[in-house]
């Protein structure tokens, strides 16, 4: 036993100094077993494919010399404490450049502060939980080594809600599952809802499990009160059961809410029931732009499917990656604090496949945390489902994304 | 209290009750010979249903996939039986509680590695679109459900009363000792025990997987509940299972409509802690003598 | 002796050293991390272990007793702003009162319906961890501070080394605790609760204790952890984290503190192993290539069933082959550790420290600790003056199962110092009637004097706490236990060893005690050589006269023996009879119950003859032997008619039709 103690150190060790120096190491860490795997896994092989084709184009030229990405992939089975661990691995490695990943609050929460201590640089994606900034602005930090790309919950509940108002409803009922996600999701869309002008009554608030199948009791309790739409902020899998509880109990209200909507679990499962849908994203598949129809065909046929498990996600880990790689380009180092300095203040537009990015982040400031997130509102738009794929809800968001692809979008002053 | 809504819950929850009564019915079948359960039970309603599934991706129709599924159950239980009860038997241990659960880790990571983590809908040429009996919303599925638990418990049954085979699993059941002395092989009979074993955790997941769609974690809530009707019920009654199974999915419809959806599992753990404190042997069990 | 301190302690010093130096030498958060993490499971595990290694039951709560010590140490400090020490005391405290409560219910279970119980009290404990909002914060989870430690707040190291303090003191409480009275009665528990009570130890209030000292364990670990991790959640403790830490305990090797160490190693650092495939194919191929030698050794010597050979080897072979075709070997943990357990489980029942510890002892020929000089025979068992007065009085006893009328209206009366006799054919109810009396069952109706004083009704651990003793006719020894412990385990006296001084060691004079007249009574009955021998390796005669040796360790008044003779070759017969004798002679008044007619003539005083629950004839052996209706109970019919055709000349030594 002390055996393997000591063997996983040397290794570790060995490891670490072999590839020092010639390449620029990278973490990529998420959920790649269990329930939260389909946005774990598309995350990483969003990013991966990312970091082939900066390879395989010899790398980023650093101080005249090329440097591949060299990729360290660490699956935190969606639980804190192995999140927790895994940070202070990496944050204990030597010579890391830099993280990306993390699809759940939790982990985030259990662990960056292990990152944020070495001051080592992390992009938070698709995790999209509040709190992964807040915690920071809370706490007054000075000096932020996290960023995040991802649309935040902040974001997408404003989004929701104001389908919602749009479409001149009063009264909704709020559904959400009881993990972290879904109940910051929950107070995300409240706040939204004064913050809006208290337009909807809440007229149902309601909870289920994760592997809850029988959600007729909270549809008819919905039902009764009269709701007209329901406002849903969930993960997985009792996203359909929803769907189809609607249509067996018969419930006609749209149903609104946070991107994993937009999931194949939820799409199969769901069927025909899913169709109409809604909820804001980031990426959708479909190829209205060169670089979005490159990025699409890669993916199928680098890992053999017909259709991305989680799109938003891999796209996401796709731009992540190419934005770090400015980063690095930017600061001429393999040193995290660097590329972190060169982060807040990116000189030249990155083109991604959810958009080309112009200084996505800013210096920290904890009464901001806009500074360290990349997504604004315009950069999301409204998803529906249609016979089993998502499609822009509205004609002119496409037109918008297809036109900008062109020219190169100014960002939001804040 | 509305009464309609009440009947609509009620209608529901115990449809759901009949899926866990189903699979507490596989635990009885092996209580019976030899006073063990498969822990992993819910792996094989799992496992089961994803071979379905892959048989229907092969094309296969739905009356030539079912049967194979039964089979493949019983061979899954046979697995069980051999790689995980039948040694812990021989040396009256109870290193099958830990072999069981052990097994069904093994399945649970080979589903997840060779089907994948994501769930996956279940095809059916039964119709899930919902119809009004009564002024309450039921599927067909859900009534197929129902259908299917009586059904396979009762050629159960009939096979245990009225063949031979059927003869020798009482008599197993009902003195070991005695039985083996008589010439019947307790060993096969535990076999046959878990193969049926088997086969009504692939009925219960071709029956359930419509509903809950098909995925690594698809059964496991529902073993969860399933013990608790087996243990309340008494790990010997296939009519207590059903009483006892519909009460439960009833009363948790209930308990999460009227005081909230996190609790819904709560009654069916408390009643489960209660009645084992109060009647171990369960509401419709036998007591047991305590001989020295 | 020496060699075995010094090997042994030898050993947990080093091991203390080199965990206590690392910090100062190696320089890294994520060694410092896993090491702390070892520390807390290490604690989880040990008390995990006292309920699933001593007391033989599948516990499935553990993971809620590490969350309910969690939350209680993070609301201590959040709400009420109190310090570490007073932080983790609740936490123990929590888990304490909740393992108390649970074991309630608990207790009545066992097997099967014991684990699902511990289940349901996980899945409810974790229910109310995320829907309790306003107090746990839910889903969304707890963030902790780490609270300051007398005034001053610990650092990764610091916190280290509290870990590492607190898992030394739990470790050495817990080799006093389990190498006492204490632990003996755990594993006498698991092996015949029924005999556990008839020797004078509650099964209630020990698998109470063992639980709730097992739980507070969890707790405490609990508290640590959340102050690690300084955030909680409370999907954390779950199914999936219990079935891990059970598997641990098996792994490592139960009823061991070096095996719950060992297992909480495996734990922790698996997950880091299988991320370098390198590494997992160096270590799975040891493993198969270890299975397969043991398998070939065992299948040599005939000592291990096929199954228990080949399984092993298949499972390792299975992880070989999986380690060289599988791309991502952290995508298939799950299985891996499943295939890793199920051979342990299968090939090594006593976990891999069970296999290492029997391994170095026969390595460096560690000769077992030395025992006490028994004491006198005089001492242990001291001479009673008898009296003829009466001693058990039974008033119109009845016991019926459903329709049956095992016991029907039996009026008896054991006087003191006297081999009374209890015969009758089979099914008459005879030993239906001494369970009655001894509290296994409570009677239909009826009064049992014991002294002139009204007996408790069915309880067999009042009953024995009034000095009566007895056998069983089947066997119910602590097989697992050794003879001397069998013995030990029903020691009057040291029981009373109070707990604290127990966990401190204190305790040790009282044990040598103990010993030293637990040897004289197996020296009476001829076992003082195979003291060590386990129970259930002992032949099946010597199995007899340990219980008789067990039995007398109470000191009774009234002993009941239940067929002792059954089953003895002849030999052995004459060897129980001369025990018996001198039992008599110590003042100890028997009950006999045989159907060796020898023994009874040989014996008794009197004789007592039942059939269908009823006395049908009562006096002294050579009397009872001729009554009429004695003959027709036996025989179906007269003896004169059938007796000196069928068995001439054994009319002396009845032989029982079976």
């Amino acid at each position: 036993m002390k055996k393997a103690l000591i063997m996983t150190l040397l290794v570790g060790m060995v490891a670490t100094q072999a590839c020092a120096a010639d390449v620029i190491k990278i973490a990529i860490t998420g959920p790649f077993t269990g329930g939260s795997a389909p946005m774990g896994a598309s995350m990483r092989d969003g990013a991966k494919l990312a970091i082939a084709e900066i390879n395989a184009a010899g790398g980023i030229n650093i101080g005249g010399k090329m440097m591949k990405f060299d990729v360290t992939e660490r699956d935190d089975e969606a639980k804190n404490e192995r999140g927790a661990l895994i940070a202070q691995e990496l944050a204990s490695m030597q010579d890391l450049s830099g993280i990306i990943g993390s699809v759940n609050t939790g982990v985030v929460l259990a662990g960056d502060k292990h990152f944020q201590e070495k001051g080592i640089t992390k992009i938070i994606t698709p995790a999209a939980g509040s709190a992964s900034m807040t915690q920071w602005s809370k706490a007054g930090v000075k000096d932020l080594s996290i960023f995040r790309f991802a649309a935040h919950d902040g974001i997408q509940a404003a989004m929701v809600v104001e389908e919602a108002i749009n479409r001149k409803l009063l009264k909704v009922a709020l559904f959400y599952d009881s993990t972290n996600y879904g109940v910051s999701g929950r107070d995300d869309m409240l706040d939204q809802i004064k913050k809006q002008g208290d337009k909807l009554q809440v007229v149902a608030t309601e909870k289920f499990n994760i592997g809850d199948k029988d959600m007729t009791a909270q549809l008819l309790r919905a039902k009764n009160s009269g709701a007209q739409a329901i406002l849903i902020w969930g993960i997985g899998p009792e996203l359909a059961a929803i769907a189809n509880g609607m249509a067996k109990i018969g419930i006609k209200a749209p149903l609104i809410g946070g991107w994993p909507l937009s999931m194949s679990n939820f799409l199969d499962n769901a069927g025909k029931n899913g169709n109409g849908t809604m909820m804001p994203q980031t990426f959708i598949e479909e190829p209205i732009t060169p670089k979005a129809k490159a990025f699409i065909q890669g993916y199928h046929k680098t890992y053999k499917v017909t259709r991305i498990p989680s799109p938003v996600s891999a796209a996401q880990g796709y731009d992540a990656v190419y934005i770090f790689a400015a980063a690095v380009k930017q600061a001429q180092s393999i040193d995290t604090h660097k590329i972190k300095e060169a982060l807040e203040d990116l000189k030249e537009p990155v083109k991604g496949v959810i958009a080309t990015w112009q200084k996505p982040y800013s210096k920290w400031d904890p009464a901001n945390f806009d500074t360290h997130e990349a997504f604004r509102r315009d950069q999301a738009v409204m998803g529906m489902v249609k016979d089993g794929h998502v499609v822009f809800a509205n004609d002119a968001d496409r037109q918008r994304l297809i036109k900008s692809a062109t020219a190169v979008k100014g960002k939001k002053a804040k | 209290m509305n009464e309609s809504v009440v009947a609509q819950m009620v209608v529901s929850g115990a449809l759901m009750g009949l899926v866990y009564a189903l699979i507490a019915y596989g635990f009885q079948l092996t209580y019976a010979t030899s006073k063990s359960i498969n822990f992993g039970q819910g792996e094989l309603v799992m496992v089961s249903a994803f071979i379905c599934l892959t048989f229907t991706d092969l094309g296969l129709p739905y009356g030539i996939m079912v049967p194979l599924g039964l089979l493949s159950g019983s061979l899954l239980g046979l697995f069980v039986e051999r790689a995980g009860v039948r040694l812990a038997l021989e040396q009256k241990s109870e290193g099958w509680i830990l072999l069981t659960i052990i097994i069904g880790l093994l399945f649970f990571s080979a589903s997840e590695n060779i089907w994948g983590r994501d769930d996956r809908p279940f095809p059916t040429p039964i119709p899930s679109d919902a119809i009004q009996l009564i002024g309450i919303s039921v599927t067909p599925v859900e009534i197929s459900v129902a259908v299917g638990v009586f059904f396979i418990m009762g050629m159960i049954e009939l096979f245990k009363r009225k063949t031979l085979l059927g003869k020798a699993f009482e008599a197993v059941s009902a003195d070991r000792d005695a039985a083996e002395l008589m010439g019947i092989s307790a060993t096969r009979t535990v076999m046959l025990s878990y193969a049926l074993s088997g086969m009504v955790a692939a009925l219960a997941g071709i029956l359930v997987a419509p509903i809950t769609t098909v995925g690594p974690t698809m059964a496991s809530a529902l073993v969860l509940k399933a013990f608790s009707v087996a243990v309340v019920a008494g790990l010997d009654s296939g009519f207590g299972v059903v009483v006892i199974g519909l009460f439960l999915g009833a009363l948790e419809s209930l308990t999460s409509y009227y005081v909230g959806s996190g609790w819904r599992e709560a009654p069916g753990l408390i009643l489960l802690i209660l009645a084992l404190a109060v009647r171990p042997t369960g509401v419709f069990g036998k007591a047991v003598i305590r001989k020295v | 002796m020496l060699k075995r301190l010094v090997l042994i302690l030898g050993a947990e010093a080093l091991l203390l050293a080199v965990l206590a130096a690392i910090p100062i030498t190696v320089n890294n958060s994520f060694v410092l991390g896993l090491l702390t993490l070892l520390m807390i499971y290490g604690i989880l595990l040990i008390g995990l272990d006292i309920t699933v290694g001593y007391l033989g039951q599948v516990n499935l709560a553990q993971a809620a007793f590490l969350g309910l010590g969690a939350y209680t140490a993070a609301l201590t400090v959040t709400r009420f702003g109190c310090g570490m020490p007073t932080a983790l005391i609740a936490a123990t405290a929590v888990g304490c009162l909740f393992g108390g409560i649970l074991s309630f219910p608990a207790l009545r279970l066992e097997g099967p319906q014991f684990a699902l119980s511990t289940l349901s009290f996980m899945a409810l404990t974790t229910t109310a961890l995320n829907e309790w909002e306003s107090l746990t914060g839910g889903a969304q989870g707890l963030q902790v501070p780490r609270p300051p430690l007398f005034g001053a707040v610990l650092q990764a190291k610091g916190f280290y080394w509290l870990c590492l303090l607190l898992l030394v003191f739990v470790w050495i409480a817990m080799r006093n605790l389990l190498s006492s009275q204490w632990g003996r009665a755990f594993e006498a528990l698991r092996d015949s609760p029924i005999a556990t009570d008839a020797m004078g130890i509650g099964t209630l209030r020990n698998k109470a204790a063992a639980f709730t000292l097992g739980s507070g364990l969890g707790g405490l670990a609990g508290g640590l952890y959340a102050f690690n991790f300084q955030y909680l959640q409370p999907q954390v403790f779950v199914y999936d984290l219990m079935v891990i830490l059970l598997l641990g305990v098996v792994l490592g090797g139960r009823k061991s503190l070096w095996g719950a160490f060992l297992g909480a190693t495996i734990i922790v650092l698996l997950p880091n192993l299988l991320s370098n495939r390198l590494l997992f194919q160096i270590f799975s191929g040891t493993g198969f290539l270890l299975a397969l030698a043991a398998g070939i050794r065992g299948l040599a010597k005939k000592s291990t069933r096929p199954f228990q050979a080949v399984a092993p080897v298949v499972a390792m072979g299975m992880l070989v082959v999986g380690g060289i075709f599988t791309a991502n070997t952290e995508d298939w943990r799950k299985a891996i550790f499943a295939l890793m357990l199920f051979a342990v489980m299968v090939g090594l029942p006593e976990g891999l420290m069970g296999f290492a510890a029997s391994f170095l002892t026969h390595l460096f020929r560690i000769a077992p600790p030395p025992l006490a000089e028994p004491s006198a025979l005089d001492a242990v068992l001291v001479k009673k003056e008898t009296d003829d007065r009466p001693l058990l009085e039974l008033h119109d006893l009845k016991h019926y199962f459903g329709g049956v009328r095992a016991v029907d209206g039996v009026s008896l009366t054991v006087r003191s110092g006297r081999i009374h006799g209890l015969i009758g054919p089979n099914g008459s109810g005879k030993s239906t009637l001494v369970n009655v009396i001894s509290g296994l069952y409570a009677p239909t109706s009826g009064e049992i004097l014991l002294n002139g004083k009204p007996l408790v009704k069915g309880s067999l651990f009042k009953v024995a706490h009034r000095g009566l003793s007895r056998t069983f006719q089947n066997l119910q020894l602590f097989s697992e236990l050794s003879a001397l412990d069998n013995v030990m385990v029903a020691m009057k006296g040291i029981y009373r060893s109070p707990l604290p001084l127990v966990l401190l060691g204190l305790t040790r004079g009282n044990e040598k005690c103990a010993q030293a007249d637990a040897l004289a009574l197996l020296e009476m009955v001829g076992l003082r050589d195979d003291c060590r021998v386990p129970a259930k390796d002992l032949p099946y005669g010597a199995q007899r006269f340990l219980e008789i040796a067990r039995a007398l360790a109470r000191r009774p008044d009234l002993l009941i023996l239940d067929e002792p003779a059954a089953g003895l070759a002849q030999p052995d017969v004459i060897r129980l009879l001369e025990i018996i004798r001198r039992i008599h002679e110590r003042g100890i008044t028997i009950i006999l119950i045989e159907h060796h007619m020898a023994v009874v003539n040989e014996l008794c005083d009197i004789v007592t003859v039942l059939d269908y629950g009823k006395i049908i004839a009562e006096g002294k052996p050579e009397e009872v032997k001729r009554h009429p209706k004695v003959i027709v109970a036996y025989l179906g019919s007269t003896v004169e008619s059938i007796d000196q055709k069928k068995y001439p000349g054994q009319v002396n030594a009845v032989p029982v039709p079976v």
